[in-house]
């Protein structure tokens, strides 16, 4: 979660509500990308995502209908992916051109009705476990090949594993390697470069790929669909150089890479579709560029003139100050893309100082999520959330226990009443938030909500660069503040798990609410080691229902995303799982 | 004039130290740890050494000039191998871009170069044409609508132009090219479309500014008393303009354009994020942004210089120009 | 002696025709924001070859106006010249730009007060005094030189075809007022305005370059205006001075007459704030008193009214009311209601013995 940390960060720098977007029709949706459809009143209901079988993962994928080969296709966007080296990327930007480029053991393919499936990607399956979910075996594909040719093996697999334990990769994942070498996996193990070898991962033969995890992890094949998890060969690594120019494994080879200006892909003419049930690869080329803000693009899209009309941004979404007249305009509806991002925005409560469960639920009934919302972009915003997993993660179930969607506006009597029961009228409230011009008009609604509770509110700025150091400190002197969290594969695991694992508090750790629950903890023991994904759904479904009994913390919204693309582009998709468009399924009109 | 250069280089290389040892200690007073920020979600303590010790972060500041200033001469070798060796002259590496620092200066430095010379040839000579129109019809309705318009020009923020051009001239009507950098030797008329909207906007503001300057120090000059003396020995309106008054107004304005310059050269911040143009402005915010301390360094260093070398190259013409000056 | 101060006479009053410079009725007025100004009112006087009218006056009492108007350098949108300026028999007053350029730095050129802001720093002596040479004449740059060094010779420049390439700055004040003469000198012209030459120079550098004046006037028979404050220099260098006050010329004679029986009360002030060195040291300057007047809103009647001591003896008030004329029309004439009697009386009792 790194990704949503730096993203959020660079939003705030900005002061910019970059991930604004807007949820007025039902059927706003366009791509049937069904997964994110839904208005604020009625979020997703089924689980978006499943499980392949060995049918499944064969190639090639699935076509888009009336598509077709050929053509160059634009990318624009503000920034230049910060890493493209697997071990380093984390972030959900990063991720999407990754796909283009390099193959993990598993992935996610589109299905029809828009819906996602886990699939062998490099493996022939979804990997096999015959322990519960302790050591998972994976089968490659035949005919997978590097970019010069070579076939990729099983070593190949295991060094990429290997490598991530090295010093220089800093800001990947770092699931695989707790779970293969314990949290201090970097003195158990630094990494291939001195020749030492992983034993908890074996390559028996040229196919075979053999994980021994220290404990059952049973969704560790989605772990392994991160992107972060892709393959590197031995012979192209050039460690801390690789991430400016990776070596293909994927459709595409990269031409040329001009550092935060273009990055230019080619076809990998050793890419065979037949072994690749998620990429379609449509065009010859992409040209990408950066540098563009949102307001550009967005105006870009609008005009959709020249090279334009081949374009589409993998983040950029559609500026703050077009929202409305996008929305209104329905030749743009065609080419305009809409859903909820996997992002939920939090209002942490510090548990260590708000022990008193009466007072932490008066904080969740007092808050004004339909003040804040507005002042952050309104329905475009994001669907108030009632629950700490997003309905874009697996297992997800309704519940609104606070009936915050019948007084979003925040319900200052009830809260009063809760305070008086729990003797704690007055009660102090520390508020941090970043110190931005935004910031400060959403504290002051903050403010006027948790007063007219009966709060005794004291607002603390803290500065936009630092924010998340500060706020991440266990010892911090904060009792409220916000905070944002998207799963990195859409299960419950990474949903809950990092926020809420009372084991996992530390210095700059993500469990800003500081709680430490041992039903809690146990719970989350409990739903690892379910082996059905769809039951381990509904464990983490449970879990969700009991944090929100328990009131840890004020979910405030599942964040909407809209995009605008080029109309010469036809199969653009927003990608649910990390809330940006995909480039899977482009092709040239 | 050899001994004014030399004395100058010196000067100015004694500057640019002074400036170096500055940037780096004000870097350092930033509270963002670049480490911490690479470090990501999951930052053990120990994870944290090791990145600090492989950045080279683990060192004293003190030190850590050292290695950078001794680096430009005899290269760098960063410990833990995880990067290349930085030949000399060596700026650094970033350990966001995962480039060497001069490598990116030097890909970044053409099209702020392009950007600044293009406008600059196009508002020197219409800013100064304009602004000894004006100066020459003083008064006039000639004179007031060249004031009036440079003006509301030189009010306009780019922030605020940049878009509208943009805009104007390409979202909605199609009519220019997107503002992008391609190299001249590569492709001079793509060179010319892709900076065509960004040398009109900056150079619109520009034109103004000089426009401006250009009429005052005419009009100054116009009131001086040689100017008078010319005229009083017969000589005609054009040549009392040109050998006279424009030769004294020269001055001011190649001190102020070499200072501009120099500033530009720099890269200009504000444009280059505008128009999407990947120049030295750009890297500089960027770096900022990502922390990235020895690019930051690296962009730094090089606005400096061009900053000192202009300073220097004013001082100089100047002296061509005003035999009063003389330099040693 | 009468057959000399008739042709005296007759220059200083009226129409003669022998007068090379000719100035009839000049009024020169500026619009400015605050209303207009009034620098030059009605004033008449001419000037002979070969001989020094020396004008005389505080700042602002129209002395140089009259000598840019000469000139036509004042900027004509501005300003409204009337009356007559006539040069050799031409007409200055209304001429086209083209015309005044012919004439100015040929036929009559001009001394400015401090050379160093009035020559070019950007160009050398030499490229100075040329340029008008070839301006005029249409010489080549090699003789435009040549008659640069011949001139810087003739002012008494050392070194002439060494100094010739030196900048402005690299000369000493007087040696610069030296090549500023020479410079207005080069085409022999028939009429130098010398507007304060010396007021810039120290006081020894001050009576060399009155010589080089006098000596080059004998030499080429010039016709010099010399504007000045300092009647000192008056006195050894012109044949004839008016005074100028307010715009207006309040006296007018030979400098025998003007500065041994001055008449109007503002020379006398003028005589009187001026150290002498022959005269007792123990007697105090006086300077005059007041300042000039605003020459938007002149005081009524004798614009010197309001500072004159004298004005109590004009029976009837008529300093305040009516403003007197320059009489008589011919020879020394002042511009005063005090009666001849009473200008000589307060002459020979208050002012003679303070100048001692």
């Amino acid at each position: 979660m790194n990704a949503r940390k730096s993203r959020r960060l660079a939003a705030a720098i900005m002061v910019a509500g970059a991930l604004t977007v807007t949820t007025a029709c039902s059927s706003g949706h366009s791509n049937g990308d069904g997964a994110a459809s839904g208005a604020s009143k009625e979020p997703v209901k089924a689980a978006s995502i499943s499980v392949g079988t060995a049918e499944d993962s064969k190639g090639p994928a699935a076509a888009e209908p009336n598509a077709k080969k050929g053509g160059t296709v634009n990318m624009i966007d503000r920034d230049d992916f910060s890493h493209l080296d697997p071990a380093q990327i984390y972030l959900n930007y990063n991720s999407e051109v990754s796909l283009l480029l390099t193959r993990q053991l598993t992935g996610y393919k589109y299905l029809p009705d828009g819906t996602q499936k886990l699939v062998g990607d490099l493996a022939t399956d979804t990997g096999t476990t015959t322990d519960g979910g302790k050591t998972w075996k994976f089968t490659l594909k035949d005919g997978v090949k590097w970019q010069d040719g070579t076939p990729i093996t099983s070593a190949d697999v295991k060094y990429s594993i290997e490598r991530t334990f090295a010093s220089f990769v800093k800001s990947g994942p770092t699931y695989v390697q707790t779970w293969l070498a314990g949290d201090k996996y970097r003195e158990a193990y630094a990494g291939p470069y001195d020749g030492k070898s992983l034993d908890a991962v074996q390559a028996p033969d040229a196919k075979t790929v053999v994980f021994t995890f220290k404990d059952a992890h049973p969704d560790a094949n989605f772990t392994l669909a991160m992107t972060g998890y892709g393959v590197v060969p031995k012979a192209q690594d050039t460690k801390d150089a690789y991430d400016k120019k990776p070596f293909s494994s994927g459709p595409y080879q990269i031409v040329e890479h001009v550092t935060d200006k273009s990055l230019d892909l080619v076809r990998n003419p050793n890419w065979d579709p037949a072994t690749d049930p998620i990429r379609n690869a449509y065009p010859d080329k992409w040209h990408m560029e950066f540098g563009v803000q949102a307001q550009q693009s967005t105006e870009r899209f609008m005009a959709d003139n020249g090279a334009d009309k081949l374009a589409f941004s993998f983040h950029n979404q559609v500026h703050p100050s077009f929202i409305d007249q996008v929305k209104a305009d329905e030749k743009l509806k065609p080419r305009t893309l809409e859903g909820l991002s996997p992002y939920v925005d939090y209002y942490f409560i510090n548990n260590t100082r708000i022990k008193d469960q009466k007072v932490r639920e008066a904080l969740i009934r007092a808050f004004p999520h339909q003040q804040t919302r507005q002042l952050q972009g309104g329905t475009s915003y994001g669907d108030y959330a009632t629950t700490y997993m997003s309905p874009t993660v697996l297992g997800y179930e309704k519940s609104d226990v606070y009936d915050t969607l019948k007084k979003p506006q925040g319900d200052p009597e009830a809260a009063k009443k809760l305070l008086t029961e729990a003797n704690a009228m007055g009660q102090t409230i520390v508020y941090a938030y970043n110190n931005t011009p935004l910031q400060q008009k959403v504290t002051e609604a903050i403010r006027v909500a948790l007063e007219a509770a009966g709060f005794k509110f004291v607002p603390k700025p803290l500065d936009a660069k630092t924010y998340y150091d500060a706020i991440g400190l266990v010892n911090n002197e904060y009792d409220l503040y916000w905070g944002g969290w998207g799963a990195d594969w859409p299960t419950g695991y990474t949903s809950l798990q990092p926020v809420w694992d009372g084991r996992a508090i530390a210095d700059g750790a993500s469990n800003y609410a500081h709680l430490n629950d041992p039903e809690v903890n146990s719970a989350i023991d409990a739903a690892v080691k379910i082996a059905d994904p769809v039951e381990q759904g509904k464990a983490w479904a449970a879990l969700d229902k009991k944090l929100q009994q328990k009131a840890v913390s004020i979910p405030d919204v599942y964040q909407r995303s809209l995009s605008l693309y080029g109309s010469g582009l036809g199969g653009v998709k927003y990608d649910t799982l990390f809330g940006l468009q995909s480039p899977l399924n482009i092709y040239v009109k | 004039m050899l001994r004014f250069l030399v004395r100058r280089s010196l000067g100015a290389l004694v500057i640019l130290l002074i400036i170096s040892m500055v940037t780096f200690a004000l870097f350092f007073a930033i509270p963002a740890d670049p480490a911490r920020l690479y470090c990501g979600k999951v930052c053990s303590p120990e994870n944290l050494v090791l990145i600090k010790h492989s950045m080279g972060l683990d060192q004293s500041v003190p030190m850590q000039y050292w290695n950078w200033l001794s680096g430009i001469f005899v290269g760098h070798t960063y410990p833990g191998g995880d990067v290349p060796h930085c030949d000399a002259p060596c700026f650094g590496w970033s350990f966001v871009k995962k480039d060497m620092v001069l490598d990116t200066l030097m890909d970044r430095f053409p099209t702020t170069l392009s950007l600044t010379v293009g406008s600059a040839v196009v508002f020197l000579i219409f800013g100064i044409g304009t602004g000894m129109l004006a100066a020459h019809k003083q008064g006039k309705a000639a004179d007031k609508i060249a004031s009036a318009a440079s003006l509301v020009a030189t009010s306009m923020q780019i922030y605020v132009a940049g878009p509208l051009a943009l805009w104007a001239l390409v979202y909605s009507t199609d009519l220019l090219d997107l503002p992008t950098y391609v190299p001249i030797t590569e492709d001079p008329i793509g060179w010319f479309t892709g900076l065509l909207v960004p040398w009109i906007v900056l150079s619109l503001i520009w034109t103004a500014n000089y426009t401006r300057m250009t009429r005052s120090s005419m009009v100054e000059q116009l009131t001086e008393d040689y100017v008078r003396t010319a005229r009083a020995k017969g000589m005609s309106g054009t040549s009392v303009f040109m050998r006279y008054a424009w030769r004294g107004a020269m001055g001011t304005i190649v001190t102020v354009f070499g200072i501009d310059l120099g500033v530009l050269l720099g890269g200009a911040i504000i444009t280059e994020s505008t128009f999407g143009l990947h120049g030295l402005g750009e890297l500089a915010i960027r770096s900022f942004i990502d922390s990235d301390l020895s690019m930051l360094v690296g962009v730094t260093m090089v606005a400096a210089t061009f900053i000192v070398i202009f300073n220097i190259v004013v001082d100089a013409v100047y002296a061509l120009i005003d035999p009063r000056i003389r330099l040693a | 002696m009468t057959t000399q101060a008739k042709p005296e006479e007759a220059a200083a009053g009226g129409g003669s025709s022998t007068a090379f410079l000719s100035v009839r009725d000049l009024s020169v007025r500026f619009s400015t924001e605050d209303g207009v100004v009034r620098a030059v009112d009605n004033l008449s006087f001419d000037v002979e070859p070969g001989t020094t009218l020396g004008i005389v006056g505080e700042s602002g009492s129209g002395k140089s106006v009259t000598n840019l108007a000469i000139l036509g350098l004042h900027n004509p949108e501005k300003t409204d010249i009337t009356g007559s300026i006539k040069l050799a028999g031409q007409e200055l007053v209304g001429a086209s730009t083209k015309e005044l350029e012919k004439l100015r730095g040929k036929t009559m050129s001009m001394i400015f007060q401090d050379p160093l802001t009035a020559l070019s720093p950007f160009h050398t002596i030499g490229k100075q005094i040329g340029e008008t040479f070839r301006k005029h004449t249409g010489a080549s740059k090699k003789e435009a030189r040549d008659r640069a060094i011949e001139m810087l010779t003739k002012v008494g420049i050392p070194q002439p075809n060494v100094r010739v390439d030196d900048y402005p700055h690299q000369f000493s004040g007087g040696m610069r007022q030296r090549a500023m003469i020479a410079m207005s000198l080069v085409c022999n012209p028939k009429l130098v305005i010398a507007d304060e030459p010396t007021t810039a120079l120290d006081v020894t550098v001050q009576a060399q370059i009155l010589d080089l004046l006098k000596d080059l006037q004998q030499e080429m028979g010039t016709a010099i205006i010399l504007i000045t404050h300092d009647l000192g220099v008056v006195a050894n260098t012109a044949q004839k001075i008016m005074v100028m006050y307010a715009g207006r010329a309040v006296e007018r004679g030979t400098v025998r007459e003007v500065l041994k029986t001055p008449q109007h009360p503002y020379t006398w002030g003028l005589l009187s704030s001026m150290p002498n060195l022959s005269g007792p040291v123990d007697v105090p300057l006086r300077p005059v008193r007041g300042t000039p007047p605003s020459l938007i809103n002149l005081p009524s009647g004798c614009p010197f009214n309001p500072r004159c001591d004298f004005r109590e003896k004009v029976v009837g008030g008529g300093c305040t009311s009516e403003r007197p004329a320059l009489l008589p029309e011919a020879g020394h004439a002042t511009a005063c209601h005090l009666t001849a009697a009473q200008k000589q009386d307060i002459f020979i009792d208050q002012i003679q013995p303070r100048l001692g």
